[in-house]
């Protein structure tokens, strides 16, 4: 009997040492510091620290945080051993919390970090990571206000043919000596869209010349504040050209905020009606072929005119002329002449000459080796 | 007058959206929210007013009786039912869901599937070889078509099994997506967001102001 309790003894004691060597070996985490998480609203502190070596024993991290004199509380579940930061995002703006990185062994032997100092989440005014992108935008808008104002001393600038632009007094036309209606869709775009908005301008442009023509201009809109809007652009044109009498309200009107319903509307006014033009510009989804193939079956002409990108082969495909992207934001300053609009044309080349020259840059530099454009890129997308 | 406040308003509220998107602040990121929801309260009122003008339209179309006028009384039988059981018992109730499900859907869905059919006719137009363009084009679209389907990889591993690309379709396909089509894209994307900036810029001097409507 004595002698097995001295044998118990022994293995206790034993067992006791190996855990203590073994706690022992687990090292605490080091360099843990905790700072307002940058560039935010001040909801989040940043806790860093060096990851554990291969082979340390460390199986993850929990990380504890307390407001001063407060009780130390877990935040958030047991991190991979491999992590090295962790974004606190459960906090109180204005509190200070100070911070310790718990390592957990497989064992589940546990050794603590020392406290980090007191830190608490700030918001920031300003987002330092778009810096270059705020400085672009800025020299962006400089060169189309400069350009916008220097085209008011009225020298001439040069506007490259857009044909599908040049082809509106065609069509209009083309609708009057057939005596049938023209059909103007602004897309499936809310008034809020730019592309919208470019597309109303365009129609303004397209009302004043139907109000000369007499020729009835029909207009299904998908979005409530768009019918509205455009009801006085149109009104306005036609008042402006003289012709209020023409106007009739009652052709342009709200025909439905479901896509596919909208685009069977716009289909079925076309089979009708057989309009001899047709105008899709604006915001459009998958409804544009449907719409754009309707249109050449009933064999009118067809000028589209979209920023979605993916959109534009279809029109492409089954319209006579098609706006390609920024050509739908020329339209107005194409269309209308006006010193001012067409000064911004010239700042939005600008633009792009500086962007091209980035990019051929970019290349040269990225071949030679230096690759510190690239890298501000990354960082500003 | 008229246009003159609303041209201000365009300019302030337009110059701190911009800011908004600099600022990570909270007031900023508040500021952005709280304008949002101010749009987002003009719809129902201009919703109000776009629903008096489809009866207004519908009303005239069935009166005057024009081409498939009867079509008008579908759209008021819809517009009444939908209402009478969406407004009490909201849009949760099992009536006006089983409505949406079984009616509204299925419609979508029908005009939704006319798109292969419109997308074979117009593929048939764009892709006739009858100049250089076109011809580049159908000979693109039948190597990406025969890259997207297995039996594209087959017919090239069996005829074409001599050149240096095994899987000979996928690879030219995606080759074509990686680079001459993505590049021609990111080429739009970027004459796009340039077009947008101008705009903005237009609309917020107040030097585009045709969507203002009438009125001085």
């Amino acid at each position: 009997m004595v002698k097995t309790i001295q044998w118990m003894t022994i293995c206790l004691v034993l067992c006791l040492s190996v855990g203590t060597v073994f706690s022992q070996g687990l090292a605490p985490p080091s360099n843990v510091t905790a700072v307002d998480t940058p560039n935010d609203d001040g909801s989040s502190i940043t806790i860093t620290w060096d990851a554990a070596a291969e082979g340390s024993g460390i199986s993850g991290y929990q990380i504890l945080r307390r407001i001063a004199d407060g009780e130390l509380e877990a935040v958030g579940d047991l991190l991979p051993a491999e992590t090295a930061m962790y974004v606190d995002k459960a906090i109180e703006k204005g509190t200070a919390y100070v911070y310790i990185v718990r390592a957990v062994s497989e064992t589940e032997a546990t050794v603590d970090s020392e406290q980090t100092a007191p830190v608490e989440g700030k918001g920031e005014w300003f987002h330092t990571g778009k810096t270059p992108l705020f400085i672009a935008m800025l020299l962006f808008s400089a060169a189309i206000v400069w350009n916008i104002y220097s085209a008011r001393s009225g020298k001439e600038l040069f506007v490259r043919r857009i044909p599908g632009l040049e082809a509106v007094d065609e069509a209009i036309g083309r609708a009057t000596e057939m005596g049938r209606s023209i059909l103007y869709s602004t897309g499936l775009g809310g008034v809020s869209g730019v592309a919208t908005i470019a597309s109303m301008t365009i129609l303004g442009q397209v009302a004043r010349r139907t109000a000369d023509y007499e020729t009835a201009l029909r207009v299904p809109c998908r979005d409530p504040i768009v019918l509205n809007v455009v009801r006085e652009m149109v009104k306005t044109a036609y008042l402006e050209e003289g012709r209020p009498d023409a106007y009739n309200e009652d052709d342009i009107f709200f025909l439905t905020e479901s896509q596919f319903a909208y685009a069977a509307g716009v289909e079925g006014m076309m089979l009708r009606e057989k309009p001899a033009a047709i105008f899709l510009q604006g915001t459009f989804y998958a409804e544009s072929l449907i719409l754009a193939e309707t249109g050449n079956s009933v064999g009118a002409i067809q000028i589209a005119g979209t920023d979605s990108e993916h959109q534009l082969p279809f029109f492409i495909a089954a319209c006579d002329y098609t706006l390609i992207g920024e050509e739908l934001y020329a339209a107005s300053a194409y269309l209308s002449r006006e010193p001012m609009l067409l000064g911004s044309l010239r700042g939005q080349d600008w633009g792009k000459l500086l962007i091209f020259a980035a990019i051929v840059l970019g290349v040269v530099l990225e071949l030679s080796g230096v690759s510190w454009i690239t890298t501000l890129l990354q960082r500003v997308s | 007058m008229k246009r003159q406040v609303p041209l201000v308003l365009c300019f302030v509220f337009g110059i701190v959206m911009i800011l908004t998107q600099f600022s990570p602040h909270s007031f900023s990121q508040g500021v952005y929210k709280e304008v949002i929801s101010w749009a987002l309260i003009i719809g129902p009122f201009a919703l109000v007013l776009a629903t008096v003008t489809l009866i207004q339209t519908h009303t005239a179309r069935i009166r005057r009786r024009t081409e498939h006028w009867q079509y008008s009384l579908v759209v008021f039988a819809g517009l009444i039912i939908m209402v009478l059981i969406g407004i009490p018992f909201g849009p949760q109730n099992t009536i006006f869901e089983w409505l949406y499900n079984n009616v509204q859907l299925p419609m979508d869905a029908t005009t939704f599937s006319l798109l292969a059919f419109f997308i074979v006719s117009a593929a048939y137009r764009a892709f006739r070889a009858r100049t250089f363009e076109a011809s580049l084009l159908l000979i693109t679209a039948l190597i990406v078509m025969m890259g997207n389907v297995p039996v594209g990889d087959l017919i090239w591993n069996t005829v074409l099994f001599w050149t240096p690309w095994e899987d000979g379709t996928s690879w030219w396909r995606q080759w074509i997506l990686d680079n001459p089509n993505l590049s021609a894209r990111r080429g739009i994307i970027l004459g796009v967001s340039l077009g947008v900036i101008s705009q903005s810029i237009r609309i917020i001097l107040g030097i585009e102001r045709s969507y203002l409507g009438g009125g001085d």
